[in-house]
This record gives C-alpha cells, sequence and structure tokens, in this order.
C-alpha cells in the first residue's frame, strides 16, 4: 500500500536532506546541483515529474528508486531460500548456464552488478579456479622436470590460485552487500572478490576497467534501464562482454504461478508486498526482442539473446567493440 | 551517492492519481494500489489465494509456533462465515451496535496509561494493566488486517484481536503456552471461529505430557463451562469499564475462579 511506504520514504528523504546540509559546505548548492560534476545529466524541472512503474503501481521515478531499495531490504535475509522456494531450485541452473556461456578464462576482471548476495561471484570464482587448476595440471604433464625452486612455491601456496582473476559485486542495496559478505564468509570466499555499494545508473567506476559485465535478476529494478545499459558499455573494455539473465515473456502467461508467489512469500516470508512487486515487475519487463534493441541502443554489437526454461528467463549478450 | 544526494535534495511529490476503472473491471492485482482498497493495509486476494493461504498458513503455524503472524493470516482467510455470524449477534446486542459505529481501537496510542496507572487497585483497568506489565506484552503487536474483503468484518476481527489480552485479564491466564491454549478454547467456544478451534485442538500438539493430563482434566472444561456461559465477549465496551473491579466484572460475565493456578502468572 502507498501509504506506509511514503511516511518510510518521507523519513528517509527527510535523514537524507539534513545529512547533505550538514555536509556541504556550499550554501548555493541547492539551486547549482543540476550542474554538478556530472555534467552529462540535466535535471530539469519536467524530468522530476515524470512517472514509471512500480510493478502495476504508476509511481514518481524518485519513488522508484526508494521503494524498491525498501523492498530488497525486507527481503534480503530471506532472499536466497525465497528464491529457491520460487523457482523450484532451478535459478540454480540458470546462473550455472550464464556462467558457461561466459566461460571466464584465468585474469578476467568482472563486474557483477546488483549481485548482492553473491550467486553469480561465487560461481564465477569457482569456475575461474577449476579453469586455473585444470591449466596447471596440463603444465605439469607437459613439463615433468619442475625446478626444486618452484615445487617448493607451489607447496607453499604463494601462488594466486585464481590466477589473476577478480570479481567486483557492485549493489545499491546495503542489506544484500550484507548477506552476500556473510555468505563469502561462512563459505571461505577471500581472494579476488571486492564489495561496492553502487547505483547501476551511475556506476563509480572508472572507463574501459571490466572484462565481463554481468547482471542477473536486477535490471528490471533499475529506474532508468537505457542508462544502466550505457554505463555498462562505459565501464566495459573494448572487447567486454555484457551479459544480462533477466525474467521475460513467456508465451503462455503464468498466471497460476503469479498468484502462488505472493502467498509463499506470505507464509515462507512473512512478507505479500515484495513478493506482489515481484511478479508485477516481471509482467512489466520488456519483452526479449525490446530489450536487445535496447541494448543494441546503448552502443553493444552482436547482440543475442537464448531464453531458457520455454521464455521464464532469457540470457542476453551483446560485446563492446 | 550522487543518485542518493539528489534524491534527498529534491523532496518526494505525491503524483494525483489518474482515474480508475470500476473495481470490477480491474484485476484484482492491479487493485491492490489505490481506490479499490476497502481499508488500508487491505490486499485483495482470490479464492485460490486464500485456500493456499489459510492452508500454508496452517502448516507454517504448526512448524513454527512464534509465527503469530500466521495465526492471524489463518483467522482471515479462514473467518469469513464466522465473522458474518458474529457481526450480526453484534448488532443485535445494544453495547456491541456500538462498539460497530464507534469502532474503537485499543493501542498504546490510545489507551490512557496515566488514568489507567490511577484506578483503584482490583478495577479491570488496574489489572489489565498488571497484566501487560507482567507478561511483558504491549497491545501494539497485533498485525492489522489484511486479507478480509469486507471492512466491517475487518474491524470485527481486529477488534477480537486488541480484545485477546483482555480475556486473559479476565480469565486470569498467562501467555505462556498453556495460558493461551485454555484461552484458546475459551475462544472457541464463544465465537466459534475456525481458527480458535484448529488452535484449541491443535495448540496441545507441543505440551508435555503432564500439562496436557492437567489441560484436559481440568482447564479444558472449566474453559469451555464459562465460554458457554458468559454472554459473547465481544460485545463489551471494555474502554468504558476500566473503573469496574474486576470481580463484578467476572460476576457479570460468569467467569469463575480457575480450578487451580496456572504457572507463571495471570
Amino acid at each position: 500500500m502507498a501509504a506506509p511506504r511514503t511516511c518510510g520514504l518521507w523519513s528517509y528523504c527527510g535523514r537524507g536532506l539534513s545529512r547533505a546540509k550538514r555536509n556541504c559546505g556550499l550554501p548555493g548548492l541547492r539551486s547549482s546541483w543540476p550542474w554538478g560534476p556530472l555534467g552529462a545529466r540535466l535535471l530539469s524541472q519536467e524530468k522530476r515529474a515524470t512517472e514509471t512503474h512500480f510493478g502495476f503501481e504508476t509511481v514518481s521515478e524518485e519513488e522508484k528508486g526508494g521503494k524498491v531499495y525498501q523492498v530488497f531490504e525486507s527481503v534480503a535475509k530471506k532472499y536466497d531460500v525465497m528464491n529457491d522456494m520460487m523457482s523450484l531450485g532451478i535459478h540454480r541452473v540458470w546462473k550455472d548456464l550464464l556462467l558457461r556461456k561466459m566461460h571466464p578464462l584465468p585474469g578476467t576482471q568482472l563486474l557483477d552488478v546488483a549481485g548482492g548476495t553473491g550467486d553469480i561471484a561465487f560461481r564465477f570464482l569457482n569456475y575461474v579456479q577449476a579453469q586455473h587448476q585444470g591449466k596447471q595440471k596440463k603444465q605439469l604433464r607437459a613439463q615433468q622436470n619442475l625446478s626444486w625452486e618452484e615445487i617448493a612455491k607451489k607447496y607453499q601456496n604463494e601462488e594466486d590460485s585464481l590466477g589473476g582473476s577478480l570479481v567486483m559485486v557492485c549493489d545499491i542495496n546495503r542489506e544484500m552487500l550484507k548477506v552476500g559478505k556473510q555468505k563469502a564468509f561462512d563459505r571461505g570466499y577471500k581472494a579476488g572478490l571486492a564489495w561496492v555499494l553502487g547505483d547501476a545508473e551511475e556506476l563509480p567506476f572508472d572507463d574501459d576497467k571490466f572484462d565481463v559485465y554481468t547482471i542477473a535478476f536486477g535490471i528490471r529494478n533499475v529506474t532508468h534501464i537505457d542508462r544502466a545499459l550505457q554505463e555498462a558499455h562505459r565501464v566495459l573494455k573494448p572487447g567486454g562482454r555484457f551479459l544480462c539473465l533477466e525474467f521475460s515473456q513467456v508465451n503462455n502467461p503464468l498466471i497460476s504461478s503469479f498468484q502462488v508467489i505472493p502467498v509463499l512469500g506470505e507464509v515462507v516470508a512473512g512478507d505479500w508486498k515484495s513478493y506482489q512487486y515481484l511478479v508485477e515487475s516481471i509482467r512489466k519487463f520488456p519483452s526479449q526482442e525490446a530489450f536487445k534493441e535496447m541494448i543494441e541502443d546503448a552502443g553493444f554489437q552482436k547482440v543475442t539473446y537464448e531464453s531458457l526454461t520455454s521464455g521464464i528467463v532469457a540470457i542476453h549478450s551483446g560485446f563492446k567493440l | 551517492m550522487a543518485t542518493l544526494l539528489r534524491r534527498a535534495l529534491f523532496p518526494l511529490r505525491r503524483i494525483p492519481s489518474s482515474p480508475r476503472p470500476a473495481a470490477a473491471d480491474v484485476p484484482f492485482r492491479a487493485r491492490s494500489h489505490g481506490a479499490g482498497l476497502l481499508y488500508p493495509d487491505h490486499i485483495p486476494t482470490s479464492p485460490l489465494q486464500k485456500a493456499l493461504l489459510a492452508a500454508g498458513s496452517a502448516g507454517m503455524a504448526l512448524y513454527n509456533p512464534y509465527r503469530h503472524d500466521m495465526i492471524a493470516v489463518l483467522g482471515e482467510t479462514t473467518g469469513c462465515h464466522t465473522l458474518k455470524v458474529l457481526r450480526d449477534q453484534m448488532k443485535r446486542d445494544p453495547e456491541g451496535a456500538q462498539i460497530l459505529q464507534e469502532r474503537p481501537r485499543i493501542s498504546l496510542s490510545t489507551l490512557d496509561l496515566g488514568k489507567l496507572q490511577s484506578l483503584p487497585k482490583g478495577s479491570f483497568g488496574r489489572e489489565y494493566l498488571r497484566f501487560l506489565d507482567v507478561n511483558r506484552v504491549s497491545p501494539d503487536t497485533r498485525a492489522p488486517t489484511r486479507f478480509v474483503d469486507d471492512e466491517e468484518l475487518a474491524y470485527v476481527i481486529q477488534r477480537y484481536r486488541e480484545v485477546h489480552d483482555m480475556l486473559h485479564t479476565l480469565l486470569g491466564m498467562p501467555t505462556n503456552i498453556l495460558g493461551e491454549i485454555v484461552v484458546k478454547w475459551f475462544e472457541a467456544v464463544q465465537t466459534r471461529l475456525p481458527m480458535c478451534i484448529l488452535g484449541a485442538l491443535f495448540g496441545p500438539v507441543r505440551l508435555s505430557a503432564q500439562s496436557l493430563q492437567v489441560l484436559v482434566s481440568e482447564l479444558i472444561p472449566w474453559a469451555v463451562e464459562n465460554g458457554r456461559r458468559a454472554p459473547c465477549v465481544l460485545n463489551l465496551y471494555y474502554e468504558r469499564r476500566w473503573e469496574q473491579p474486576l470481580r463484578a466484572l467476572r460476576e457479570e460475565l460468569g467467569i469463575t475462579a480457575p480450578p487451580l493456578r496456572v504457572q507463571g502468572l495471570a
């Protein structure tokens, strides 16, 4: 319901406002803000009144960001459990397929956006480590005579087991990152992992930095998808790959499962509204072809998509050439 | 960082909602926002969803008895017929009809705790306050109604939930599992809500053999007898009876003292 959410939102914005006033030393900042450091994006008066969708609800663009934040804040702890329940565990297969399509080699720099709880990041680390170990085994078999120093170094584990690979997990939501960090700690992932708080529409990274950019089940929550795609294009190195795993349009609309998902959310997680938002936002997301065109508009080439599980999800892929 | 600052500097603006079609034409999912709601917090649900919610909440409540929200959901999804009977019966009683009209709510904001504290010892209000303190409960922990599709019935079930603590005080039962089961039996006989009946029958599943024995031999017959004898407890305008001595109120309702003192203090 809009009413209780906006009350929380008012206090959230109020807190931000007082913090901003205290921190910025420029009294005239408010009036000069539209021409700030990000000169490229002007905030005109008309833009503020633009509407977008939050599920089936119509909200202003500023509202959407805050509302989505609250949804993921409340589902963060049960996110993985709910994913398993709703997709009957198949979401793991989808994510494995994404990694197989990516086929990263040791030394890849991956940026995983909206990757809060770390599913893609952990799979990437496993994959790259397996590849690296495979490569080393082949090397050993090829050159049977290693020097004593090389053998000693291997035993001392001085070598990087990932071969220089790195994954940066970026998410706008602190709670999701917290859950992800805890998972990494529990599973013993230490090397090659970095956690960054950031907005997909304005990534805190320099241009031409990453080999692969992934966003799994995150892009439909972004307020301006085109901006997120442009940012993806910016931070990728030339030759870099964009991969997106997202729910898509099915031929027969899954009416019954859309009824069941909020019920599951209520019974398992005590949260109807967030899962209602989930099913509605899936309905609102553009079709495979339309999304492919949006990716091409952002400057990517050789854009393809692959529908999985009869169209429930699709993996879109594009290259920055 | 930049987006956060931007959001902070330009506060939200309420967008006037576009005119919506009649509630019947719009699929119920779209109705969950805006004009189609019967009361705040209302979530319209289809019969399939209600059935699934009832089954799921019953299972989850048994699996994890600390999920009080599941019991509330079970009550809302299974009680439609019984709530109508309760509402009609309230309308026939003068005090009950007044409650339906004025719709009093019991929460920390509506209760005048200072006034209750100043009442003489032994009065209903004072004893209620003592019950809240000793058991460390607050009237604000009751979840709002969400799945009932009639706003008067939604109030009836909300009133039933808020009155639950008063019943504890009247019956002299603490909030541990044994006390709760006894109150549930009383409520089941009084209101005949399916959720109360299910709770009364399945609640004892988790009790020890000794407690079960005491429950079945002494407490349940006492609760059932009092439930039958007393007039409907939803008809009492509790907010007007704070000064009434508890003993007099119990006599008025025909509630006798419990057969033995239940551990945990009422």
